[in-house]
């Protein structure tokens, strides 16, 4: 980016009171953000966090539409729950493991491309069955596209647009499942926002999707996310992180629960795109480096 | 001393004998429409498989177990999910010809989850198909080749056509026409097997309480001079591996 460029958008800064320390954290932190967007030439770059510990919400375009990529699961284990928690469904009710869905455009069925998706463990029970617990867990820890399309295929994609509106929570668009080309090309595609991610995430977080149990179980198995170079790179080892990271071409996105010791949690979501030469970068990490340093040095005046 | 088990009774059951659920998920001996809309009657006469073990120690055939027919999913109705599970009796018929096709594969043949007995409740029982009548197979792998391309399957429907006149197969991509397959469907067509013991004049009315117990083992043992399964004297079982 040029040093033009550069000045012009620090220029819009404004300067922190200098006797408010909660704001002046919030200015240096949307210098701080400007600059990581600037320096991985993002896009788009769309954050939201609330912080249980200091109650304060802070967001940068937030509630601007991104193609949601694997965070979209979220939604889908939202609404596994909620069939669970109303006894239509059993979490250890077995699902016949098969590669075959069908589009929601033309009724058509399509495969899975078997070498894009990072799960062998779904991948290896073809023909036979896991149960759905084993399904939700294997979503959301390794993002298995086939394990999400079967799970979908379960309850119905408008199950999932229902539990989002039982919750009230706007800004996650689900119509369809993974790798629905011919809906991809009709322009059909998931989308999410940080403000709604982060109201999906604060549900959970509160223990208020659906129910205490429901919510402990979601988390129990977010917990378990097995890639960490989104938010949880930019924290101490000691942290523990609740979350579900989201990948295609041009979006990098983490969307998560972060616990540290001797404070209450914080909600964080970070969404990111890029041109496909800029490629992705750290800047997930990055953010979230910057957040848990705002968050770490506030103090009350 | 080691013990000696005794063989496990596989029972064959009136399905108008059964408790009020099982009946209205089976519907024994109701008309069903096909996808063509041919009517056929359901089955009647089931084996009883009673718990996991036993269906998985009982052979039909040689590389055959009687479990690998009743494997379901959540689709499936929930009482049927659990054990005591039930298989109409023609499901033997499918499980020898099914061997049939093993040797002329030159491998292990494996039915997919809901690929073998699906009940009238199961969620693909929308119209008749011989599932619901124990007489058709969904098999997704053959050895260890997993099936999923239009030149596997069509040797593998080749094959099994070549087995016998009386099998059916559908065509790659049978359900759509389009290119998102992954089994070989293989069926005997309608047929119903009516044990034995089953008087037929009395086909419209429930049989009489007596239980009745699948029969070939003892009768194979008896026609090779062995020793029956004497210790179920008045019961003739089919024999789980032990």
């Amino acid at each position: 980016m040029s040093a033009k460029a550069k000045t012009k958008a620090e220029e819009k800064v404004p300067l922190p009171p200098q006797t408010d320390s909660v704001a002046a954290s919030e200015v240096s932190l949307y210098r701080n953000i400007l600059k990581i967007k600037q320096d991985h030439e993002l896009e788009n770059l769309g954050i939201s966090f609330f912080d249980a510990e200091t109650t304060i919400q802070w967001s940068y375009n937030a509630d601007h539409y991104f193609h949601a990529a694997s965070t979209m699961k979220l939604a889908v284990l939202l609404g596994v729950m909620r069939q669970v928690e109303r006894g239509e469904l059993s979490l250890e009710s077995p699902v016949h493991v098969r590669n075959r869905f069908t589009s929601i455009v033309n009724q058509e069925p399509f495969m899975l491309d078997l070498a894009r998706d990072a799960d062998p463990n779904v991948y290896g029970h073809l023909g036979k069955t896991l149960t759905v617990r084993e399904l939700a867990y294997w979503m959301i820890t390794l993002s298995s596209n086939l394990a999400t399309n079967l799970l979908i295929d379960v309850i119905g994609v408008q199950t999932i647009q229902l539990a989002l509106d039982e919750l009230d929570i706007d800004g996650v668009r689900i119509l369809r499942g993974v790798e629905d080309q011919a809906a991809f090309h009709a322009g059909l595609n998931n989308e999410v926002t940080a403000n709604g991610l982060l109201k999906l995430l604060r549900v959970v977080a509160d223990h208020k999707a659906y129910s205490r149990k429901a919510s402990e179980e979601m988390l129990s198995i977010m917990l378990e996310q097995q890639y960490r170079s989104g938010i949880p790179a930019g924290l101490p080892k000691a942290a523990r992180v609740a979350h579900k990271t989201g990948n295609i071409s041009t979006v990098h996105h983490d969307a998560g629960i972060v616990y540290l010791d001797g404070r209450e949690p914080y909600v964080l979501v970070i969404l990111t795109q890029f041109s496909a030469e800029a490629g992705r970068g750290t800047a997930v990490a990055d953010v979230s480096r910057d957040i848990f340093s705002t968050l770490a040095g506030i103090r009350y005046e | 001393m080691s013990e000696v088990k005794e063989p496990t009774a596989i029972k064959v059951v009136d399905a108008f004998d059964l408790d009020d659920e099982l009946r209205t998920i089976l519907k024994p001996g109701e008309m069903v429409r096909d996808a063509q809309g041919r009517r056929h009657r359901l089955p009647r006469y089931f084996y009883e498989v009673p718990s996991h073990d036993v269906a998985t120690g009982l052979r039909l055939t040689q590389h055959f177990g009687l479990n690998e027919f009743v494997l379901v999913d959540l689709k499936e109705a929930p009482r049927l999910q659990q054990f005591p599970r039930y298989v109409p009796c023609a499901v033997r018929l499918l499980a020898f010809f099914l061997e049939q096709f093993r040797a002329a594969a030159g491998a292990s043949l494996h039915i997919a989850v809901n690929g073998g007995y699906r009940s009238p409740a199961h969620k693909l029982s929308a119209n008749a198909t011989p599932h619901m009548w124990g007489t058709a197979a969904d098999i997704y792998r053959v050895g260890g080749s997993i099936l999923r391309t239009k030149e596997a399957i069509d040797k593998y429907n080749e094959m099994a056509e070549d087995v016998s006149d009386d099998v059916r197969v559908l065509p790659y991509g049978h359900t759509t026409g389009n290119n998102a397959d992954d089994h070989v469907h293989v069926d005997l067509g309608y047929i119903t097997m009516i044990p034995r013991e089953i008087s037929e004049d009395r086909m419209e009315v429930p049989q009489e309480a007596r239980p009745r117990f699948a029969f070939e083992e003892r009768r194979r043992n008896d026609r090779r001079g062995r020793a029956g399964l004497t210790a179920v004297p008045e019961a003739e079982v089919l024999r789980t591996e032990d």
